[in-house]
C-alpha cells in the first residue's frame, strides 16, 4: 500500500479539551493511523457555541468567522471538526457571510480580518466515511468487531437542519451504519438516530436532559444493544453523565456504554483499550467487550 | 389574526423578526409539525407554533417573555420538518436579542445564567472552561453538590481532573476584542 499522507486542518473545540478528551484521544490515534496529518488551528477559540447564537447573532457568526479566518492565515484550506456543533457553527458562519455582505462588512469590522469564506469545513463523520473512504478503513481493520450488537445514534446538529449542514440524511442518516458495518458490527436499526438528547439543557434543566436521553435510553435497551455509538460529545455526556440517574428513574440500571465511533475504528485497528481514553466513561465498555472477544 | 390587515405600526414586531431572522413567518401554515417534532415543547413550554402565533397578532410582550426560545436547544428539527422552512433558531435569537435590548427580565433565570457565565468564560480566555462554568452554575443557583456524583467518579477515572475547575486559562486578547467590538456595533445602533 502507498504511503501517501494527508494534511488538513483540526478544530477539537472547547468540549474535546475536556469532558470530551477521549474523542480528541481517539480521533488523533485514528487519523494518524489513517495517514490523515491533523494540523491544529494555532490558537482556535470557542465557536460561541449555543449559548452565542442564542443571545447575540452578530457574536456567534464573528466567533466561527474569526477561525475560519484563523485557518486563512496558517494555509489551511479544508478544516475537519468532530464536534457536531462546532462544525456547523463554523459551516453557517461561512455560508452565511457569503450570502450577506453587509452582514460580512460588519462581521470583517468585528474580527479585524477578512473573512475567509473559501476554507473548506468537513465534520469528522464525514471525512471519514466519504473522503477517506470505506475502503481505505477496511484496509486497516486488524480486529473486526463480529458479534457487536451496535445502535448508531448521530444526534442533532451533525444533520439538521438539512439545508444548514448539507450532510447526510436528517430522519435517517446512514454514513455511520455504513462505517460501523465496514468494522465488522452488527449495526441495528432503530427509529432515533437524530432524536434530541437535550444538549446544553444538561446543566440548567437537567430534567429535560433526563426526560429526553431517557427515551433513547429506554429504546436502546428494548432493541438489546450491546453498545450505542456516537459522534458528538455532548451526546456521549449526556448518555452516559445522567445514566445512572435515568434508570433510577425507570427502576431498571442501564448498563449501556456510550462509545465514539472513533473509539470502535480505534479497536477495530487493533489499538489498546487505554491509549483511545475508553477507561473514562462511567459506564464501562470494558466488560462487554471482554465477553465479545474484542478485547 | 393580524397577518393580512392592521394598522402597519402593530405590524412592526413582526417586519422586525422577519427581517432580523430572515424566517418569512408570514408563510406559517400553522400546521403544527414543528411543535410535534419539538423536544423542548411541553405542557409548560408552549412550543414554535403558538410562539409563531403571538408573533404573527403582534403580541410582543407576550413573545418577548415567552420559555419556548430560552428552552431552544437549536437542534433544527422544527427546520428540517417545516413546510416552508422556517427556522426557528435563528428566530430565538432576534427575541433574546429584543428582550435583553428591551431589559424584559428572563422567563427562565437558570438558563440565562448558564448561558451568560458560559458567554463569560469564553469572554475571559477565548475557549469555554467547561467544568469550571458547571461549577460556578451550581454555586450561584445554590446546588453545589449537584452533579458531585458523576464527576467524582469522572475523577477516579481520570477523565477530569481538579485543575479542570480551579484552573483560570490564559486570556485570548483577541477574543476578548471581539466581545468589545460586538458590544461597540450594539451599542451603536
Amino acid at each position: 500500500m502507498e504511503n501517501k499522507v494527508t494534511k488538513i486542518g483540526y478544530y477539537p473545540g472547547c468540549s474535546l479539551e475536556a469532558t470530551g478528551k477521549s474523542y480528541d484521544m481517539s480521533v488523533r490515534k485514528v487519523c494518524l493511523r489513517l495517514d490523515i496529518e491533523l494540523e491544529e488551528i494555532p490558537e482556535w477559540s470557542c465557536c460561541g457555541s449555543s449559548p452565542a447564537l442564542k443571545m447575540d447573532g452578530l457574536l456567534s457568526r464573528s466567533l466561527g468567522a474569526h477561525n475560519l479566518a484563523l485557518a486563512g492565515t496558517h494555509d489551511i484550506s479544508k478544516v475537519v471538526v468532530p464536534c457536531p456543533f462546532c462544525f456547523r457553527r463554523l459551516l453557517s458562519a461561512k455560508e452565511e457571510l457569503q450570502q450577506d455582505q453587509a452582514l460580512k462588512a460588519k462581521v470583517e469590522e468585528v474580527i479585524e480580518a477578512e473573512v475567509n469564506d473559501r476554507v473548506e469545513v468537513h465534520n469528522l463523520l464525514g471525512f471519514l466515511r466519504y473522503n477517506v473512504g470505506l475502503e481505505a478503513i477496511r484496509d486497516h481493520i486488524k480486529k473486526p468487531l463480529k458479534g457487536l450488537k451496535v445502535l448508531p445514534y448521530y444526534g442533532c446538529y451533525l444533520v439538521k437542519p438539512a439545508d444548514v449542514t448539507h450532510y447526510d440524511d436528517p430522519e435517517n442518516p446512514v454514513s455511520m451504519d455504513e462505517l460501523l458495518d465496514a468494522l465488522g458490527a452488527e449495526v441495528l436499526n432503530w427509529d432515533f438516530k437524530t432524536e434530541c438528547c437535550g444538549a446544553s439543557l444538561a446543566v440548567s434543566k437537567t430534567d429535560t436532559v433526563c426526560e429526553l436521553s431517557g427515551r433513547i435510553l429506554r429504546e436502546a435497551a428494548y432493541r438489546q444493544a450491546d453498545a450505542l455509538v456516537v459522534a458528538c460529545q455532548l451526546c456521549q455526556a449526556n448518555l452516559d453523565m445522567r445514566q445512572a440517574q435515568i434508570g433510577k428513574q425507570h427502576g431498571t440500571q442501564y448498563n449501556l456504554p456510550i462509545i465514539y465511533f472513533t473509539q470502535l475504528m480505534g479497536l477495530a485497528f487493533g489499538m489498546l483499550y487505554k491509549e483511545l481514553g475508553m477507561q473514562r466513561h462511567l459506564t464501562s465498555p470494558k466488560k462487554m467487550l471482554k465477553s465479545k472477544g474484542i478485547l | 389574526m393580524l397577518r393580512l390587515k392592521s394598522d402597519p405600526q402593530e405590524r412592526e414586531f413582526l417586519n422586525q423578526v422577519i427581517v432580523k431572522s430572515g424566517q418569512n413567518l408570514l408563510e406559517c401554515l400553522q400546521c403544527g409539525k414543528c411543535s410535534g417534532s419539538c423536544p423542548i415543547t411541553s405542557e409548560r413550554v408552549r412550543g414554535p407554533r403558538r410562539l409563531i402565533a403571538l408573533i404573527l397578532s403582534g403580541i410582543k410582550d407576550q413573545a418577548l417573555k415567552d420559555q419556548t426560545w430560552w428552552y431552544c436547544v437549536s437542534c433544527g428539527t422544527c427546520a428540517s420538518r417545516c413546510p416552508v422552512e422556517i427556522n426557528m433558531y435563528q428566530v430565538a435569537t432576534v427575541l433574546c436579542e429584543m428582550a435583553e435590548s428591551e431589559g424584559i427580565k428572563s422567563s427562565e433565570p437558570g438558563i440565562h445564567l448558564f448561558e451568560e457565565l458560559f458567554m463569560k468564560s469564553v469572554h475571559k480566555s477565548g475557549r469555554v472552561q467547561e467544568l469550571k462554568t458547571v461549577m460556578q452554575y451550581n454555586l450561584r443557583t445554590f446546588n453545589p453538590f449537584k452533579d458531585a456524583v458523576p464527576g467524582f467518579k469522572l475523577m477516579l477515572k481520570g477523565a477530569v481532573t481538579p485543575a479542570d475547575i480551579l484552573w483560570t486559562g490564559a486570556s485570548n486578547p483577541r477574543v476578548a476584542r471581539i466581545f468589545k467590538r460586538v458590544e461597540k456595533i450594539r451599542h451603536g445602533e
